[in-house]
């Protein structure tokens, strides 16, 4: 049995080739099996490679199974059928325990609201997941995430004294304390007014410069996937376009273009 | 709209079942009780009616008996069938042990004859050199028919006889009977009573007339059957109600658990349907139509619940009477239709009393709080509580400090109760604020201490410290009744021993009689004193006396010593010389208003009563006698005849026990024994009242465990975001179960370390204020306390098991999608 979080790491290759997250032919279906259910194929054979120290953000209209995707990536759910390979670590045949471990110490995950438990303060938010594996945070580099998110004088404060905003980059922040392989962030500013998506967004963008994260970032808004570096487009279950050094502009057109196809 | 509501009560099957086996429970409990007492009532009636008896003549309380003369003129009373003499005289039936059995011997023999007094249950009638024994002390003694037994008989004689049969009895006032001789002239030929069978048609009040202007008013009593049978039913009933209410009072506490329970979980219910509710009153539902919805809601429940308590209650106390009435033949098992309305008059309104709160509170959801994300309430303010609860203690505590004088008078007694639960009730109150004040600092250590499974367990354990006050409250009422009896039960306990320490030297040898109180043989004490070795040998003679003191009069004890003899009362004012006086127990005089050279009349019996001064003031209490007086004082006719306990004392103490020893080796009417032997049995039975407690208290723990399971389950359906959350960012199964036991184990260990204290403090008022002890001089039953820790920290672990399970089976994905 694993206690107290102390299961073993799971072991990995690791080159700098390597993509930091990486897919193959991943299938995701709902309702199979049992009996008169309709069959909702939520992820279609998606092979699909996410490189180290990039800032990747999917769109797509809704329903086309992002959500799916990324919680398959993370761990979170099991695919249908097909691999995933968390910094060369196959992660589908991987037992609960070792799941756990690995959201734990390789994953950082932010959703679009409610990340943050009520009873602990912002920054023991933060430092849950070190917490959680009897780590202490190395403190240069939780200096340096907490001056990122701007955050400092708010540390002791619980999540209800918080905005939205706030509580968003509070989130981030506790994605990124373990330096993850990857940080997956399902429309983390869904949520947000544009000045508070700026500064998740923007904090986001920098963890990738300036800690070498990877980010992977599913977003409805042209305006955040411009923070991205590449946009990957998503419709029925599949990947249906790519854009590099996306600007908002050309992520509308494109998804104009998208719409065109599908009428 | 109310449709609306009860369909949401069926889609939370799982949050209800909870509070449905809180209020079954309670509601059992009470069944249960009112089945046993009116089970018990009828069973009296159905057994206990005489109608063979037209007239009866009795003796007045101490007055001479009846002779043969006095029956035969009674006899020729016209219309007067039969006229037969009962006589009652000392028959001690002797055990297979060799020793007395319990039963008084005093009136225990009884001549056999074919009136309806006797039932034979076994055997046949005993002919003359044979008895018959009562089945009950048959069974006591290990006695069957054809077996021989010896008794004894008054003034030391004893007959070997024949058990020719085994009888029940009934009774018009009398104890019933062990023994009915086959020979009456064995009890001599003078009668307790005479009664009269009336001839077919005559006139039974010409009968009683009759008789009463042939006997002299002032001796004897005369009473018709139907009177006395009136009589003896209401006595009946009379007992029964006293054992239902007695049993009522645990059940009470019982179902105020449950109350506590059913209250947090209808609090629970209401918060959580935060915003259906506020929907609701956004789209137009009045206050009053959600706050009627709440209760309706509660008055099914109730209902529902009382249903299922009544069966179980009727189930519970059928079985209970089933397995421990074996003793007596034939119960009339009843279920009366009271029994039933009782159920549901206390399912349904403590019920919905107990949701009323909540009802208000649903009733008052504003309209946005649909539009809020978190959808919960803003927490209430628990100044008004607070105040209200430092106020009752504040009162408390001032009443119990201005009666802290040992010497209280019962107005004083009963202000110093009423300050302890004053206390009681503020702390309840207060239990709120203190678990803030305590469990945030004990929070903030063990969070440094222990690991992540620790400080979430903790924090969520004063999340939301009304909720963490209320789970516990149940626990607290519980514990502290327990802890409060417990406390009492060692104070008395070590108070009696400490009490026998001081009046009865260590080496003293011990006689008394095997059965409680009753006086031993005339001879005894010379005996005793003949004994070679023993230099001084006194008695105790213990008596339930009347005293009276300007002019009012109460039941009190006494005993009449010996001065210089081997007891010496331990005195704390005047002198201990009972040549001058009585030496009375300080609280006792303190009870009747008396002082120090204050006159006192004891009455014995309606014909003797001494007249003494107080010269002086020991420290006794219940239990040991609290008049001692000087046995030159006592009429002569009762000094021999009340000796209850010899201490004989000798240069060598071995010598004197084997002696002694030695001297009474055959006699079953007496036990030889020491101090710590006297102690012991002081101390047996009320140790064995305590377990009874204990047991029937535990009914409130059991429902306060069902209470601290509801909690946990509510609260982690709550949390189920918050857990999704938890288990997504790397929690493993066995850290969320671990938060969810120390959550648990600390709620509980609140309540149960409030509870125990509480008690204790409690229990300390009680021996204070009942018992008229300092109220600093209890003592702490530490076994009971060990046993309650323990006990707490298991029900934590138990009652986390099954939400500890839940929470961590929760689907991360699902969770993660609720909002
Ligand atoms: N538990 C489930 N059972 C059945 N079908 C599901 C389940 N979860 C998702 N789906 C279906 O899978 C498809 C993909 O869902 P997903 O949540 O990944 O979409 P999305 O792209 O994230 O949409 P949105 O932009 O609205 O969040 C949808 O058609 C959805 O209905
Ligand atoms: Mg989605």
């Amino acid at each position: 049995m694993c206690r107290g979080g102390d299961c073993g790491t799971v072991v990995s290759v690791q080159t700098s080739t390597t993509p930091a997250v990486h897919a193959t032919q991943l299938s995701k279906v709902y309702g199979s099996g049992s009996s008169s259910d309709v069959k909702v194929i939520a992820l279609d054979d998606v092979t699909v490679d996410f490189p180290r120290e990039r800032f990747t953000a999917i769109m797509g209209p809704s329903g086309s199974g992002k959500s799916t995707l990324l919680h398959c990536l993370a761990g979170l759910d099991k695919p249908t059928s097909g691999q995933v390979y968390v910094g060369g670590t196959e992660t589908s045949s991987l037992s609960d325990a070792r799941l756990t471990a690995l959201r734990r110490d390789r994953v950082g995950f932010v959703f679009q609201a409610f990340n943050l438990l009520p009873t602990l303060t912002a920054w023991e938010n933060i430092v849950l997941p070190l917490d959680l594996a009897g780590r202490r945070p190395d403190q240069a580099f939780a200096d340096r995430i907490i001056d990122g998110i701007g955050l400092r004088h708010r540390l002791g404060h619980k999540p209800s004294q918080l905005s939205g905003g706030q509580q968003q980059r509070v989130a981030c922040a506790r994605a990124l304390i373990t330096k993850p392989e990857v940080v997956f962030a399902d429309e983390p500013t869904g949520a947000l007014d544009s000045k508070s998506s700026a500064d998740v967004l923007g904090f986001l963008r920098r963890s990738v410069d300036e800690l070498g994260q990877t980010v992977v970032m599913v977003t409805h808004e042209p305006t955040a996937a411009a923070y991205a570096d590449r946009v990957l487009f998503f419709a029925d279950g599949r990947v249906v376009g790519e854009l590099t050094e996306p600007t908002a502009d050309r992520v509308l057109d494109r998804m104009k273009d998208l719409e065109k196809v599908d009428a | 709209m109310l449709r609306a509501m009860l369909r949401d009560l069926r889609a939370h099957k799982g949050r209800i079942a909870m509070t449905l086996i809180a209020i079954t429970l309670g509601v059992a409990f009470v069944v249960t009780t009112w089945v046993i007492s009116d089970s018990a009532a009828e069973t009296l009636r159905g057994r206990d009616i005489r109608g063979d008896v037209a007239v009866t003549v009795r003796t007045v309380g101490g007055g001479p008996e009846l002779t043969p003369a006095e029956r035969d003129r009674l006899a020729r009373i016209p219309g007067v069938a039969s006229a037969s003499g009962v006589a009652f005289g000392y028959a001690g039936l002797v055990g297979q042990d060799g020793k007395l059995t319990s039963a008084r011997p005093t009136l225990a023999g009884t001549g056999w004859d074919s009136s309806d007094r006797f039932a034979l249950v076994a055997g046949r009638t005993p002919a003359p050199g044979e008895v018959a024994l009562h089945e009950r002390q048959a069974r006591e003694a290990g006695r069957e028919t054809g077996d021989r037994t010896q008794i004894l008989l008054s003034d030391g004689r004893s007959v070997d006889a024949v058990v020719a049969g085994l009888f029940t009895y009934r009774p018009f006032a009398e104890t019933p009977p062990s023994v009915a001789f086959g020979d009456p002239g064995v009890l001599g030929d003078r009668f307790t009573r005479v009664e009269l069978v009336a001839r077919p048609g005559a006139d039974i009040d010409a009968i009683a007339a009759a008789a009463r202007d042939l006997v002299d008013p002032a001796l004897r009593t005369v009473a018709t059957g139907a009177d006395l049978a009136a009589q003896a039913q209401a006595r009946a009933d009379d007992s029964a109600q006293s054992s239902r209410e007695s049993l009522l009072g645990f059940a009470a506490v019982a179902l105020l658990a449950g109350m506590f329970v059913i209250a947090n979980t209808f609090s629970m219910l209401v918060t959580q349907r935060t915003r259906q509710l506020a929907l609701l009153r956004a789209i137009g539902a009045t206050r009053r139509q959600v706050r009627n919805a709440v209760l309706v809601e509660a008055g099914v429940l109730g209902w529902i619940a009382s249903t299922l308590g009544v069966a179980l209650g009727i189930g519970l106390g059928l079985l209970g009477l089933a397995t421990t009435g074996s003793d007596d033949t034939n119960i009339t098992l009843s279920v009366s239709p009271t029994s039933i309305l009782v159920g549901y008059a206390t399912g349904v309104p403590v019920t919905m009393i107990a949701a009323y709160a909540s009802a208000r509170r649903a009733a008052g959801v504003a309209p946005v709080a649909a539009l809020r994300t978190d959808g919960s309430f803003a927490p209430r303010s628990l100044v008004a509580r607070s105040i209200l609860g430092g106020v009752a203690v504040a009162a408390g505590v001032v009443a119990i400090v201005s009666t802290l004088r040992n010497d209280l008078s019962t107005t004083e007694r009963i202000v110093a109760m009423g300050g302890g639960i004053a206390v009681w009730l503020g702390v309840l109150f207060l239990a709120p604020v203190l678990a803030n004040a305590v469990l945030r600092p004990v929070g903030r250590v063990m969070s440094r201490r222990g690991g992540p499974a620790t400080r979430l367990g903790v924090r969520n354990s004063v999340r939301d410290s009304r909720r963490t006050a209320a789970t516990t409250s149940a626990l607290m009422v519980g514990l502290a009744l327990v802890c409060a009896f417990a406390t009492l039960g060692s104070s008395i306990t070590s108070m009696l021993s400490s009490s026998i320490q001081a009046t009865v030297p260590a080496e003293a040898t011990v006689v008394e009689s095997p059965v409680d109180n009753v006086a031993l043989g005339t001879d005894v004490l010379d005996k005793a004193r003949s004994v070679p070795g023993v230099t001084n040998a006194s008695a105790d003679r213990y008596m339930f006396v009347k005293v009276t003191h300007n002019g009012s009069t109460s039941q009190t004890t006494m005993s009449a010593i010996e001065p210089g003899g081997v007891i010496r009362p331990e005195v704390v004012a005047g002198t201990g010389d009972v040549r001058r006086g009585a030496v009375v127990g300080e609280n006792q005089a303190a009870m009747i208003g008396a002082r120090l050279g204050d006159e006192v009349t004891l009455v014995l019996d309606p014909t003797t009563s001494v007249t003494t001064t107080i010269v002086g003031l020991h420290k006794g209490m219940e239990g040991r006698p609290l008049f001692y007086v000087d046995l030159a004082v006592m009429p002569a006719k009762l000094k021999a005849t009340t000796v209850t306990s010899v201490y004989a004392t000798g240069p060598d103490a071995a010598a004197v026990r084997a002696g002694i020893e030695a001297a009474f080796l055959d006699r079953p009417d007496v036990v030889v024994t020491d101090r710590d032997g006297v102690i012991k049995e002081a101390t047996e039975g009320f140790q064995l009242l305590l377990s009874l407690m204990y047991a029937l208290f535990g009914a409130a723990i059991i429902i306060a465990a069902f209470g601290v399971v509801n909690t946990l389950a509510l609260s982690v359906m709550e949390r189920t975001r918050e857990i999704g959350v938890l288990r997504a960012v790397g929690a493993s199964r066995p850290l969320i179960r671990r938060a969810i036991r120390v959550e648990s184990v600390v709620i509980c260990a609140y309540g149960g370390l409030l509870g125990i204290l509480v008690g204790i403090g409690f229990g300390a008022v009680m021996n204070h204020a009942m018992m008229g002890q300092s109220l600093w001089e209890f003592s702490v039953p530490y076994e009971i306390i060990g046993a309650a820790l323990i006990g707490m920290v298991v029900v934590g672990v138990l009652a986390a098991l099954w939400p500890a399970r839940r929470a961590s089976r929760t689907d991360i994905l699902a969770a993660i999608g609720t909002t």
